[in-house]
């Protein structure tokens, strides 16, 4: 590889836009404020004076879209009959014990949800065919009631996309989700939602990339996605459900670069932000989930499994009706922020921690901020009077409630998965992750924290760390799995020349359960019988003499890309501040990570 | 412990990342479609008194009525480590027969007295009686199934497989009984690994002293609650359509008192024990006032003991509300159970106008079924509830098609079930129209709509088939549910057979609306 070439990871995030420089054998990283209008001029504006030849970009406009509900006109096609499922969804209430929870949103309005009149059977055979007239009648009412964008999910497509396809072939110069390319998985309510997710955001994702795209003429333009890999813009911007939740993956990413570098292989991955943790686990490779959610939409592509949890630094506290101490999920957010913000009134995390002396009010955002923590103080006094104990003892229980919450949040995804914490490093990043790691890593019985070089910009790091990624799933129930292998690997390698990318590799995976059961566990394809230790691991048994079946096969197509190398020489940051307790060792490393310890 | 508890919520946190996790596990390994699609089970953390500490989010259903199945294997057995107790008998701890509750206890090693139980509870697709799915209409308990009182499944770590054999010699789908039951079992051993992790951890005494503080943080917030409501009595009446077997209308009615920062709950003046199977025991009953009252409180409220300690549930042995044996009860739990809320409801919303909505659905519309499947030539059995219409709220419209106040079971997607079963979905879709008028309307109901493939028995245990949800504050019911099978009425009980092309069209009831149509909000 050429050293003078210049790679640019940018993450763009909700405050600031994150940059990670790759020039040649060196590195540096860059933060600007977003421009949450057009998230793109906070991109041009530094990317003015840097010659890059390549960038990978994580964009939240997909996942804006869908919180914002500011997509495309959607157009919903599924089999007549079924035009409601996904108003039923599951049939379930949001909150068991909340009459006034609010009603189930949408993104499809009624009018533009459309039955075709067909049936296919759960074994692909046809029990109605799909005709030409009654697709030419669908086309044009759903043109007449102009969408932008159609999803389209057929009772079981997943076993015969034949109907899908006609009708996709129809509905020229519209942008068309079909559900058995999106998500070849039987259960249709959920390969629904992510089929209507996907033509919801596409379009902006589309429009914003393309601009974007003319804007850099001179470099190469990739998109990072959730499933930790990157994609040409062409197939970001058809395929946008794969980039929700990247920013998020970019992090873990970056913290599982950094681990290895560092010579750590098995870590969890703790992003403290200010209204919300993200944790990710990592045990020699990434884990992952295909049981997302945003919002209340259901996203079943593979995506590295990432728990968030509503604590962070701005998070509430407050003392309810009956007395306990709570903190969170309701957060001070930016504005009024916490109280040593100078506006705020309600206490924080954040002013716990000042309190505590863990956070230097000087030395804040890089002392661009400096916090009152006189203000702090006296709020915490009178809050402290009122509950009857020492401002002190309440800063620490504030702290030990909210690191109670994401002790939740790890437990979730390594013990409740067959993991055990002891074996891991705790990785943290984000602005408050650094106060409350070592704590977090006792209660846990964790006994090494890494607090990486570029805790701020992880996520940009990550994403130059990244290779082209694709996921390719079908399911196999009654079917050779074999042939479906096959299926997978020519689409896959015909859609990586496309990208001018031939050198692809291949992993092949597969779901299996037990004949009868409905939870599937991924395995590597060449080795099946690790399904029993899996399912041992991860439920405490198994069921040796049982049958065995296959239910989704799962190719992973991988084209290797130029990465980043972190022992390269680079611009030492500032850390934000760190709290040791009483009984941890700290040292750097030689490539600036501190490395916290407890004997 | 009064005033301020630093740890509380760092506890809590704890007994229900257990109960949670007893869930997950029972979940992804379970069999049936009941259990693994649809969610129909519970988990729960025992305190040494035998009091909830900690419960999932679950199924309001079991949640409130599963502590009697607790008290129950006590009462009958001693427990000792590595002991797995079963039982579904309705009067023995059990609520109707296809819930089979597994109990057990959590030893510390310097204590032989148990330190915490724990308990799963799950609805098993078929328990034997006189139809497939186990959810009859019957006049005595002998047809509805088999009846489990508290029996050891396991004793000291080893099956016993007598036991086993004896259950699986009577249930249709014996495979699949025996996965969901391994799945209860491996729910306990994670429960109680994690409990010992954590008593080791934080120190016996500490968890206790924990264990009750929750408790008496629930009362607590409960009495606050109750404070804040007027003093009085305040009465109500409603109706299930009929027992099944021609009874009239079935009253249920309550009266609430309201006293400073109690409540007593007056259900004496329902209806006698019925013939059909929608008896409820105690249980039952309690479960649902429970439900009622904890809606009352903070949704994230510890839903535990503690609850229950300011509220007194009077009930009339032999009374439809406090069936004896031998009753035949399958349509308490799941029907009754839902009338009583809306009783309750009613009493409350008359003590509490602005915060309390219209009736929902009312029923959870059971449909049992089963033959031989022609792709294999084994049995089938399959048991599903179907979703209708909230009650319109103060401040919003009820929502369309959703499980209402005790169930909030999942639907089985339509693609799942073509393939484990001979049936074809034909429709499944909101039932425009049917939520009543109002200043906010009542949420709709659904239409569901099979085609059997094959010779199949069903059994239907619905109602609001001939009584409304009701409206209130001036609006109007919702629309009763029906029963067609290819266009014929059926009634909203019954045993009945199709053959191969017939289909069977149900539509829920929708919710009742909230105040006169045209109002503004005050």
């Amino acid at each position: 590889m050429p050293t003078h070439h210049i790679q640019v990871g940018v993450d763009t995030g909700g405050t600031f836009t994150d940059f990670l420089i790759r020039d040649g054998e060196r590195y540096f990283a860059r933060k600007t404020r977003s421009t949450p209008d057009d998230p793109s001029r906070a991109i041009i504006k530094v990317l003015a004076d840097i010659a890059a030849d390549e960038i990978v970009h994580g964009s939240t406009v997909a996942t804006n879209a869908l919180l914002e509900r500011n997509g495309a006109r959607t157009a919903f096609v599924t089999t007549e009959g079924f035009e409601d499922i996904l108003e039923i969804g599951r049939q379930n209430r949001p909150e068991l014990y909340n009459f006034f929870a609010a009603s189930r949103p949408r993104l499809v309005p009624r009018n533009l949800t459309f039955g075709a009149p067909e049936r296919i059977l759960h074994n692909g055979s046809v029990e109605r065919e799909l005709t030409d007239e009654a697709i030419e009648a669908l086309a044009r009412r759903i043109r007449e009631a102009g969408a932008e964008s159609v999803a389209v999910c057929l009772l079981h497509s997943y076993a015969n996309p034949a109907h899908e396809r006609l009708l996709g072939n129809k509905l020229e110069r519209l942008f068309v989700s079909l559900s058995h390319k999106i998500l070849p998985e039987y259960r249709e309510y959920e390969r629904a939602s992510t089929t209507v997710v996907n033509a919801y955001v596409s379009p902006l994702m589309d429009r914003y990339l393309r601009r974007l795209d003319q804007q850099l003429t001179a470099s190469r333009l990739r998109v990072f996605q959730s499933n930790g890999g990157s994609i040409s813009t062409r197939a970001a911007g058809h395929n946008a459900i794969h980039t929700v939740l990247s920013g998020p993956a970019g992090g873990v990413l970056g913290a599982a670069a950094v681990a290895r570098s560092a010579g750590f292989n098995k870590i969890i991955s703790f992003d403290m932000g200010g209204t919300s943790t993200d944790v990710s686990l990592y045990d020699n490779g990434f884990t992952y989930t295909t049981e997302s959610k945003i919002g209340d939409f259901p996203i079943r592509v593979p995506m590295l499994d990432i728990h968030s949890v509503g604590a962070g630094g701005g998070s509430i506290t407050y003392l309810d009706s009956a007395g306990a101490l709570r903190v969170g999920p309701r957060s001070a957010g930016a504005h009024p922020g916490p109280v040593c913000y100078g506006e705020g009134d309600e206490i924080t995390v954040t002013d716990a921690n000042l309190m505590l002396g863990r956070l230097d009010p000087e030395q804040f955002l890089g002392g661009r901020m400096p916090l009152d923590i006189e203000r702090t103080r006296s709020h915490m006094t009178s809050f402290a009077e009122f509950v009857g104990t020492s401002p002190d003892s309440l800063a620490k229980a504030i702290i030990q409630v909210a690191n109670s919450n994401m002790e939740r949040a790890i437990r979730a995804i390594s013990v409740e998965r067959g993991y055990d914490p002891r074996d891991f490093a705790l990785l943290s990043f984000g602005g408050a992750g650094p106060q409350h790691a070592c704590e977090l890593a006792a209660r846990l019985e964790m006994n090494t924290v890494i607090v990486p070089q570029h805790a701020g910009v992880l996520s940009a790091l990550g994403m130059l760390s990244a290779d082209c990624v694709r996921d390719f799933s079908q399911s196999t129930l009654g079917r050779n799995v074999n042939e479906v292998f096959t299926e997978l690997e020519a689409r896959a390698s015909r859609d990586f020349a496309a990208e001018g990318l031939p050198q692809v590799h291949f992993e092949r995976q597969i779901d299996l359960r037990y004949e009868g059961q409905s939870f599937e566990i991924t395995v590597p394809a060449a080795d099946r019988d690790r399904f029993h230790d899996a399912h041992r691991k991860r439920y405490g048994y198994d069921h040796s003499g049982l049958a065995v079946e296959a239910v989704t096969a799962r190719i992973r197509a991988v084209a290797p890309l130029d990465k980043i190398d972190l022992d390269a020489p680079t611009q030492a940051e500032t850390f934000s501040s760190v709290y040791i307790p009483p009984g941890w060792a700290s040292c750097g490393d030689a490539a600036g990570n501190l490395i916290l310890t407890k004997p | 412990m009064s005033g301020l508890n630093l740890e509380l919520e760092v506890f809590r946190n704890i007994f229900l990342s257990i109960a949670d996790e007893m869930g997950i596990v029972l979940r992804r390994t379970a069999f049936s479609a009941n259990i693994k699609e649809r969610l129909d089970f519970s988990c729960a953390v025992y305190d040494r008194y035998a009091e909830t500490i900690a419960m999932g989010d679950h199924m309001p259903v079991h949640l409130g009525a599963m502590p009697f199945s607790v008290a129950e294997a006590l009462r009958s057995h001693t427990i000792d480590p590595g002991d797995i107790v079963i039982l579904n008998d309705p009067f023995r701890g059990g609520t109707h027969l296809p819930d089979i509750t597994s109990v057990s206890a959590v030893f510390t090693a310097d204590d032989p007295e148990p330190a915490y139980y724990l308990a799963t509870r799950a609805h098993h697709a078929d328990v034997g009686g006189m139809s497939p799915g186990s959810m009859p209409l019957a006049r005595e308990i002998y047809q509805e199934g088999l009846r489990i009182p508290p029996v050891k499944l396991f004793r000291r770590g080893e099956i016993q497989n007598e036991t086993l054999d004896l259950i699986l010699a009577n249930v249709r789908t014996p495979e699949e009984r025996r996965g969901d039951l391994a799945a209860q079992v491996a729910s306990h051993r994670i429960g109680e690994r994690r409990l010992l992790a954590v008593t080791e951890k934080y120190g016996r005494g500490r968890i206790s002293r924990q264990m009750d503080a929750l408790k008496d943080y629930t009362e607590r917030m409960m009495r606050v609650r109750l404070q804040g409501i007027f003093d009085g009595e305040y009465d109500f009446e409603d109706f299930l359509d009929d027992d099944g077997f021609g009874s009239p209308p079935v009253r249920i009615h309550c009266r609430l008192t309201i006293h400073g920062d109690q409540a007593v709950v007056d259900y004496s003046g329902s209806a006698r024990q019925q013939r059909g199977g929608v008896n409820a025991n105690l249980s039952i009953t309690v479960a649902a006032t429970m439900y009622c009252f904890r809606c009352l409180i903070d949704d994230d409220a510890p839903f535990n003991a503690g609850l229950l300690r300011p509220i007194k549930v009077l009930t009339k042995p032999g009374s439809v509300l406090d069936a004896q044996p031998p009753a035949s009860v399958a349509a308490g739990n799941v029907e009754t159970s839902q009338r009583i809320t809306d009783t309750l409801l009613g009493a409350l919303q008359k003590a509490l106008p602005e915060q309390i909505p219209a009736a929902s659905a009312g029923t959870m519309n059971n449909l049992s079924l089963g033959g031989i499947d022609p792709a294999t030539g084994l049995p089938f059995a399959y048991y599903e509830t179907i979703a209708g219409g909230m009650g319109a709220r103060p401040t919003a419209d009820g929502m369309d098609a959703v499980q209402n106040h005790m169930t909030n079971s999942l639907n089985t997607p339509v693609e799942a079930l073509e393939h484990l079963y001979p049936l074809l979905m034909r429709r499944y879709a909101v039932r425009r129209g049917s939520g009543g008028e109002g200043m906010h309307r009542g949420g709709d109901g659904v239409i569901r709509e099979f085609e059997f493939l094959t010779d199949t028995d069903f059994a239907l245990l619905s109602d609001r088939r001939q009584t409304r949800p009701y409206g209130v504050q001036g609006g109007q019911p919702g629309q009763p549910g029906q029963n067609l099978l290819n266009g014929n009425p059926l009634p909203s009980k019954g045993h009945f057979t199709a053959g191969a092309g017939d289909r069977l069209t149900i539509k829920t009831p929708g919710g009742g609306g909230f105040g006169r149509e045209g109002e503004m909000e005050p």
